[in-house]
Formats: structure tokens, C-alpha cells, sequence
């Protein structure tokens, strides 16, 4: 082999070689480039996703749930955030379990039916008390985790559980307000999107992926104050004549605001697991009763409307028995001639059934459907009743009679309440609303002012010591109003001879209404008239609601049926004391001055402390010092 | 014209001194997510206690307990009519 041609032979191979390698690079460069275009192209929506997983965190937090607040914006019902116990079922040792049981207070056969149900997560405890939870977790037990849920609080409990209503573990309301208004009052949870460092810590920024939102607040139009005063004057009137129950409904009537709204017996809204359902019902709105004689001042009004009668025109009232078709109507007192504002105060059934007859059905039935009665009033609360009249073309001369005093004829607390503040507004229906800012409602005319007027005569003068509803009238105070006594039905339809309701509608004071009060008294067993049972609870909340909104007695001499107990012992008694202590600085300078002692005082609000510590030892002249505290 | 040494030194030190204001900055910026998580839940706290002391002054000030305060402890009772003064 020559020289030359082994040189080629090199260079070829040097050739090939240098081709290989290129050829390997290019194949490197395609595989890196195919991938790169795999990574970046074909799964770079994946892989971005795998890589945000690692980077950003996301977690949502939940909104709590809006409060409701009353007209003055105190609170009547709020959420807290309160802990809960759950567990991962699988990784609960079983020797866990009884001491476990034994903190959450509940039996270890029932804590292991719950970790059995699921393998994964359950809850074992909700709701639970924040010491309970500090216990459980200090147990330290696999697979044991607190978690945090919002809890709804009531603070005024019972007194007003039934227009409130509650919500369910879930967070949702179930029944009242809370159900009614649930949309409103339900929060929105957020979603936060958090970067995080290799660590795992998040790092400072991050972004809403979407923002939570808070409940709103629901502001309603209820007086928490009044609303407790009449709670505690129903329940008071109800223990002293041993009645199975009542309802009370205050309104103003100028803007037709619910200021109160209470059923006795309450429910705790905080508690609502422990009554029966039948007990969450609010009865100013769901269950109707027969009016009775409160419904006779809308018969009256309907006469006078018709031009045919006058305040002053007179009925004979048949001493106390009246024929209408094959039935026979009574009244508790014999009557013989009676004006109209003498049907109203005497409360004449016979004298209103004859008026009735005089004017025909048809006016008395647009007269109780204009002024509200058979339909529901729209305040936005479920369950309403609409009332039951009778229709129009079943109206003879019996039930014509009959509805004329109040029989016959189904109404709701809240109805009549609406009713009664068409004649507190001079002639002006507005409905009744339940929401602070709602505007005013649906306002019309449903008779003139003139006649809403004689009807407010007719009711102050049925408050009068001779009237009917003389019990209801508060020292110092004019009072509007009327009694009504009526039969319930038994089972078969008829009339139960012992079982009554008892009625007193009013509004005060008489010159210009501030509230309208109902209260419905059911089957009281002590007395079963309106005005021995219903009007002192009107009188009470009444005489409490009135000084509370600013309005001042018009009237200054006490009248002799009543009896005010006064913040004040009488002047011996305060002379007697020995102690100070708890008095206010105004009483204590009183005692001084009976006394003849210099007084001296430190602070303000009520004396906690005295020197010398007894006021027997001291004579005209000497000095006591008393520390004051708030 | 400048040395290639210098400029050596000089990029060599800029490289040093970003190395080293970028870990001052990662650390600040750890202290700051510590601090800003502390902060957050201190928030959050102060916001859940809120909640608690306005159930708490609600339920303080509910009209029964103050009435039965009043009239038991206090010995108060509703006023003569000659007392109540338009406020």
C-alpha cells in the first residue's frame, strides 16, 4: 500500500468519524428540541398547573353570616366562629377512643359508631365550647383535628325566638327572619390565592381569586326594649289568669312599623332543638282567632261611612235578647236605647248586629277587607294566614249579624293590629313592615277622617271608667281601645262552652297615636273577658313603652282603680334608714335633709361606701361621707 | 482605557454583591410573609373577639336583665306620671 493511499484511508475515517459525531449532535439537538417543544408546547398547560400546585396555595375562607339588628342597631342576633372537633376516621387509634369519649362527654359506643361510619372524614363534636376543644387537643390523638364553624347567638333568647326564628348546623336559616331573610343574610366564602417559598411559607402579597363577602345586615323596625316589655307583660298577664298562652303585636301606626311582636310561651332560638316544632311558630302571624267585639268599631265606621247613621243616632238594644232568622242573639249586659258610641263602650252585640243588618252585608265586608282582613300583609315573613271570611254570596242575615260583633270571622294578631292602625292614622291604611329601611308601604284612604275620628271618640270613651276597657288605661295616659271576649270552636264546629279568647285592640295616647297594641289572651281560666284579662296587659306595656319614647302623661292625677308602686319609699321609711349604701346621691341627699345631717360625697353614680358605716349614732348636725361608684 | 484586571474585579464584585442582596432581600422578604401572617391572624383574632364582646354587651344589656336588676337590686320601679319629663 502506497503512501497516499493510506493517508486517504485516514482522512476518510477522520471524515466518517467527524460526520458520526455531527450526526449524534443533530440527533441530540432534534431530541432536545423535540422535547423542549413536548415540555413547552404540548404539556405546557400540565406542567404549569403542577408547577402553581407547588408555588401557590389556595384556601377559602368562609363569611360569617350577617347580624340583625333592631331599629336602635342592638344586636338580636350575630354569628361567632366557635371550634368543632372532627377526625380522620383511619388514623384514630382504637385506645384513643375512651378518653376521647370521655372529654366530648359522650359514650365511647357512640364515638365509635361515628369513626366507623366513614374511613375518612367525620365529624365527632360541632359546635363545641372553646375549653372542650383545648381538652380534646391537648389529647394529642392521630388523626384528631379542630376545625372552625360559624355559630348563631340570639342574645335576647326566648323573648323574641319566634319572629327571629334560627339556623340549622349548616349555617342556614330554618325558620323566622333568619329563614325569610336568608339570601340577604348569608355570607359569600372567598377563595385566596397564596405564593409560597420553597419552604412552604406563603409569601407576602397574594391575591383574591375571589373575594368574600360578609351577610349583609338585616335592620328591622322591632324596639328590642319594647319588644321585652311586652313580652313580660304577656307572660305576667298569662301566669295571673293560668291561660295556655298569648300573643302580642305593637305597631306605629304612622309608618305601619312592627315594633314588637311576641307569643308566650317563647322558644330560645339558642336552644331550638329542645322544643317542638309546633312551639317555633309564630302565632301573631300563623294562627288566627275570632275578634270578637274588637271587631265592632269596623262595623260602626262601615254604618257611618254609608251616610245612613250618625255618632249620635240610637239603637234599641232588645234588653239583652235579639231574634235574627232561627237564631237568637244575646248580650252580657241587658241594654235598652244606645247611641253608637254607646254600642262601642257598653260593646251591645245585639245593637251592632241590627246596624249590620241596616247597612247590608255588602258594606260590612268591603269595610273589614279594606282595612286589611283576608289577605296576608306581605312583611316578608312565611307562614302568614290570610284570615278567613266568609264569601261574600254565603253572607245571610245570621252571619251578616254575627260578623258585625266578631264571629263568624278568623283574623291575625297582626290583621287586627293593621286594622286598628287604619283608625290611629285618621282613615289611612299603610301596611305594616318589618324592615327599619323599607319604605313606608302601600298607603290608601279607606274612610274619611271624619269617621276614623267619631270611631277614636268612640274607643277613648270605651276606656272610660264606665266603658268596657277601663283596666287599660295607664296612669297619666289617654287610651283608645276595645275589649273582645269570644268563643273558641271545639273539634265538631261548634262553639266550646269553656274555652274563650280574650282581646283587648288599643292605641295611646288617644289625641295622637304613637303605638297600636294587640293582645291576644287564649283561654284564660281566671276571668274570661277582654277587659279583666287582655287590657291590663295593654295598660302595662303601654304605661312602660310611653315614658320609654320620650312621650310624658298628659294626664297628673292618678286614677283611684289603680295602683303605681313608686321608685321612692315614702318619706318616714327613707328617714329610718341606716344605710345608704346602693341609694343614689339624689336619694341619700333626701335622707340627709329628713335627717338634718351634712352629707358629703366622693364620685358619681351609687353610694358603695359610708363613713360612719350606721346612720343610728348620728344627730342633727354631724356629717356623713359617702363614696359614690358607677 | 481600563485594565482587564479591573474590569475583572468589577464584575466579579457586582456579581458578589447582587448574590448577596439577593439572599438580604429572600431574607427579608421570609420575615416579612412571617410577619405578615402574624399580623393577618392577629387581625383575625381582634375581628372574632370583636364579634364575641358585642354578643357579650348585647346580651349584658338585653332589656330583662336590666329591668330585673333595677327592680331587685336596685329597687326601682316604673315612675308616677309626674315624673316622666319629655327628654
Amino acid at each position: 500500500m502506497s503512501r497516499f493511499d493510506k493517508s486517504e484511508q485516514e482522512k476518510v475515517f477522520i471524515r466518517r468519524r467527524l460526520e458520526a459525531i455531527t450526526g449524534l449532535v443533530a440527533v441530540g439537538f432534534l431530541l432536545l428540541t423535540i422535547r423542549a417543544v413536548d415540555l413547552h408546547w404540548l404539556q405546557a398547560d400540565e406542567l404549569q398547573v403542577m408547577a402553581d400546585k407547588q408555588r401557590f396555595r389556595q384556601f377559602e375562607t368562609v363569611a360569617p353570616r350577617g347580624p340583625i339588628l333592631d331599629t336602635h342597631g342592638r344586636t338580636l342576633s350575630e354569628s361567632i366562629e366557635v371550634p368543632s372537633i372532627a377526625a380522620i376516621a383511619r388514623e384514630v387509634p382504637k385506645a384513643a377512643i375512651a378518653k376521647l369519649a370521655d372529654v366530648l362527654g359522650i359514650t365511647e359506643k357512640h364515638l365509635s359508631n361515628k369513626l366507623n361510619r366513614s374511613q375518612g372524614f367525620v365529624w365527632l363534636a360541632r359546635q363545641v365550647s372553646p375549653d372542650t376543644a383545648e381538652k380534646v387537643m391537648a389529647l394529642n390523638i392521630d388523626g384528631i383535628r379542630q376545625e372552625s364553624e360559624w355559630r348563631r347567638y340570639h342574645p335576647l333568647g326566648p323573648e323574641i325566638g319566634h319572629l327571629l326564628g334560627f339556623v340549622g348546623i349548616d349555617g342556614h336559616g330554618l325558620e323566622g327572619v333568619e329563614r325569610n331573610f336568608d339570601e340577604q343574610l348569608s355570607g359569600t366564602p372567598g377563595i385566596r390565592l397564596v405564593r409560597r417559598d420553597a419552604r412552604g411559607h406563603s409569601l407576602p402579597g397574594g391575591s383574591w381569586l375571589k373575594q368574600p363577602a360578609k351577610g349583609k345586615t338585616v335592620q328591622l323596625s322591632l324596639d328590642s326594649t319594647i319588644q321585652s316589655i311586652a313580652y313580660a307583660a304577656l307572660a305576667d298577664g298569662i301566669r295571673q289568669q293560668n291561660a295556655k298562652g298569648g300573643s302580642v303585636v305593637v305597631m306605629r301606626p304612622r309608618d305601619g312599623a312592627i315594633v314588637a311582636m311576641a307569643n308566650w310561651p317563647g322558644f330560645n332560638p339558642n336552644s331550638f332543638g329542645n322544643h317542638k316544632p309546633g312551639e317555633w311558630r309564630n302565632r301573631v302571624i300563623t294562627d288566627v282567632f275570632e275578634p270578637g267585639s274588637t271587631l265592632k268599631p269596623f262595623t260602626i265606621a262601615a254604618a257611618l261611612d254609608s251616610g245612613k247613621w250618625k255618632p249620635e243616632s240610637r239603637v234599641f238594644c232588645e234588653d239583652g235578647k235579639y231574634q235574627v232568622a232561627d237564631h237568637t242573639i244575646h248580650d252580657d249586659h241587658q241594654e235598652g236605647w244606645l247611641n253608637l258610641s254607646g254600642l262601642i263602650s257598653r260593646s251591645s252585640n245585639i245593637g251592632v248586629a241590627k246596624v249590620a243588618l241596616d247597612i247590608g252585608s255588602e258594606r260590612l265586608y268591603n269595610m273589614l277587607v279594606e282595612v286589611g282582613f283576608e289577605r296576608r300583609s306581605g312583611i316578608g315573613l312565611s307562614g302568614e294566614s290570610p284570615g278567613i271570611i266568609p264569601p261574600i254570596g254565603r253572607w245571610g242575615p245570621i252571619e251578616t249579624a254575627n260578623i258585625a260583633f266578631g264571629q263568624g270571622i278568623a283574623v291575625t294578631p297582626l290583621q287586627l293590629a293593621t286594622a286598628f292602625c287604619v283608625l290611629a292614622n285618621g282613615g289611612n291604611y299603610v301596611a305594616p313592615k318589618l324592615i327599619a329601611d323599607q319604605e313606608t308601604g302601600r298607603s290608601h284612604r279607606v274612610m274619611p277622617k271624619k269617621t276614623a275620628s267619631a270611631i277614636m271618640a268612640m274607643l277613648e270613651a270605651a276606656t272610660a271608667p264606665e266603658g268596657t276597657g277601663n283596666k287599660a288605661v295607664p296612669a297619666g295616659y289617654r287610651v283608645a281601645g276595645k275589649t273582645g271576649t269570644a268563643q273558641k270552636p271545639s273539634a265538631d264546629g261548634s262553639y266550646a262552652d269553656d274555652r274563650f279568647t280574650a282581646v283587648f285592640a288599643g292605641m295611646a295616647p288617644a289625641d295622637d297615636p304613637e303605638l297600636v297594641v294587640i293582645v291576644v289572651i287564649d283561654e284564660p281560666q281566671k276571668s274570661i273577658y277582654g277587659g279583666q284579662v287582655a287590657a291590663p296587659v295593654f295598660r302595662n306595656i303601654v304605661g312602660t313603652a310611653l315614658p320609654y319614647l320620650g312621650i310624658s302623661p298628659t294626664e297628673h292625677e292618678t286614677p283611684d282603680w289603680q295602683v303605681i308602686k313608686t321608685a321612692l319609699a315614702d318619706d318616714h321609711n327613707m328617714a329610718s334608714r341606716s344605710s345608704l349604701i346602693r341609694l343614689s346621691l339624689r336619694e341619700a341627699r333626701k335622707i340627709s335633709s329628713l335627717r338634718g345631717i351634712q352629707l358629703r360625697a366622693h364620685g358619681t353614680g351609687w353610694i358603695t361606701r359610708q363613713q360612719p358605716r350606721s346612720l343610728d349614732s348620728l344627730v342633727a348636725g354631724d356629717i356623713v361621707e359617702v363614696w359614690l361608684n358607677e | 482605557m481600563i485594565s482587564r484586571k479591573f474590569a475583572t474585579t468589577l464584575v466579579l464584585g457586582s456579581v458578589a454583591l447582587l448574590a448577596t442582596a439577593q439572599v438580604w432581600l429572600s431574607h427579608i422578604r421570609y420575615e416579612l410573609s412571617l410577619e405578615t401572617s402574624r399580623v393577618q391572624k392577629e387581625q383575625n383574632e381582634l375581628k372574632r373577639e370583636m364579634l364575641q364582646l358585642n354578643l357579650e354587651l348585647a346580651s349584658l344589656t338585653r332589656p330583662e336583665r336590666l329591668r330585673k336588676i333595677a327592680q331587685k337590686e336596685l329597687g326601682m320601679a316604673p315612675p308616677l306620671p309626674m315624673q316622666v319629663v319629655r327628654p
